[in-house]
């Protein structure tokens, strides 16, 4: 079990060693699979997207509008009205996490079960709220809102800027490592059939649950900081 | 997996900017432009479209209004022409009666000149037979038996003459 966490955790995860800066500039395991994965998606949305028709559509062109009208359908209902022009920045967190979460299926290690990218997540998506509340309200009311309801919760809303990225960090991170921990113990105690029926749980569902929450919470604050 | 790396953390967003702009670029992008595309054509076929059904009310419209146009003139012509009718009637049976009227008169004028005309004659008649009688009466001798017989005659022949 320690043994097991300390593989998992402490594991040297450099994949791309650059011989100056000290191992400065060396490039993470995580990166290089976010790399792959999106050459892959790049590929297929330029296949998905290189013939579209206004009528007469094909059968691929008619599922890919429907997916994209769906997904963009769900995710602007979570911003609201005022914020709909960040839709498509969430959507792509959403496939981002989402993907990054499944690739544990093909046998990667999932990037978002690396600190450094739930952290780039997490600042992206506070940089975006942060900077939507102030384009929204101008700079003297973005200061001002940090004093709403009252004075007295200034504090609070000032913390509220590390508390938010760093949960939303923290949440994904945690949950993607429980479940890469968790699949780890099972595979050493049932090696067969069984880690296979679980991992449609913990690979596909929490994985795609996760980048959901991720999203939903991200839309949360985006939208109220544009209300 | 816990060591954090500013570089890491810097290509993760890097890839997330590019994953974004591709997205925005070939995904968003292309797919926008044919929704566009098909929602402009439903805007003109919508428009053209209420537009036709526009046409269609007045032109239904006016039509209607021919149509109850046409009904009244149509009504109006009815009613002349029954006006017209009638007094075309009226004319005829008012010239039938004064024709009739004008026969009668006629035949009652006819009547009365045929009476006169046969009153003539007859007098004229019975003159012719005074005059003879008188003549045979002064051209023979006669007694008063004669005369007698003469009157009986003469009467007699009057009466057949009258009669006859």
């Amino acid at each position: 079990m320690k043994e097991l966490l300390t593989e998992l955790l402490m594991e040297d995860k450099t994949l791309i060693h650059v011989p100056f800066g000290n191992g400065f500039f060396d490039i993470c395991n995580s990166v290089v699979v976010t790399w792959i994965f999106m050459a892959i998606i790049i590929a297929v949305i330029l296949f998905l997207t290189h013939d579209l028709k206004v009528h007469n559509i094909s059968k691929r062109q008619a599922a890919l509008e429907s997916a994209v009208m769906f997904l963009r359908g769900a995710v602007s209902g979570m911003l609201g009205e005022e914020a709909a022009g960040y839709t498509d920045y969430i959507v792509t967190v959403l496939f981002f996490i989402g993907l990054s979460n499944m690739v544990g299926l093909f046998g990667f290690t999932p990037p978002t079960m690396d600190l450094n990218v739930t952290i780039a997540l997490s600042v992206m998506s506070i940089i975006l709220v942060e900077s939507a509340g102030f384009l929204r309200k101008g700079p003297k009311g973005y200061i001002k809102h940090f004093a709403e309801p009252m004075a007295v919760v200034a504090p609070m809303n000032v913390l509220e800027l590390v508390i938010r990225p760093l949960s939303l960090c923290m949440r994904l991170f945690g949950n993607i490592l429980g479940a890469t921990v968790i699949m780890e113990l099972i595979k050493h105690v049932v090696p067969v059939v069984l880690p296979a029926a679980l991992s449609l749980y913990f690979d596909l569902f929490d994985g795609a649950i996760q980048a959901y929450v991720f999203c939903f919470l991200t839309s949360l604050y985006i939208k109220e900081a544009v209300e | 997996m816990l060591n954090i790396s500013v570089v890491n953390i810097v290509c993760t967003i890097l890839n997330l900017l590019i994953l974004y702009f591709v997205f925005k670029k070939f995904l968003f992008g292309r797919l926008d432009e044919i929704l566009k595309a098909r929602q402009e054509e439903i805007d003109q076929a919508t428009a053209a479209a209420d537009k036709a059904i526009e046409e269609a009310k007045a032109s239904k419209k006016e039509y209607e209004e021919k149509i109850s146009f046409a009904e009244e003139e149509k009504e109006q012509i009815l009613a002349d022409i029954k006006k017209q009718g009638y007094v075309e009637y009226e004319k005829i049976v008012d010239d039938a009666k004064k024709k009739g009227e004008q026969i009668i008169t006629e035949a009652k004028h006819n009547a009365e000149v045929e009476a006169y005309r046969s009153r003539d004659k007859f007098a004229a008649d019975i003159k012719d037979m005074v005059i003879d009688a008188a003549s045979k009466i002064a051209a023979t001798k006669h007694s008063s038996e004669d005369d007698s017989n003469l009157y009986d005659k003469f009467i007699d022949e009057a009466v057949s003459g009258k009669n006859g």
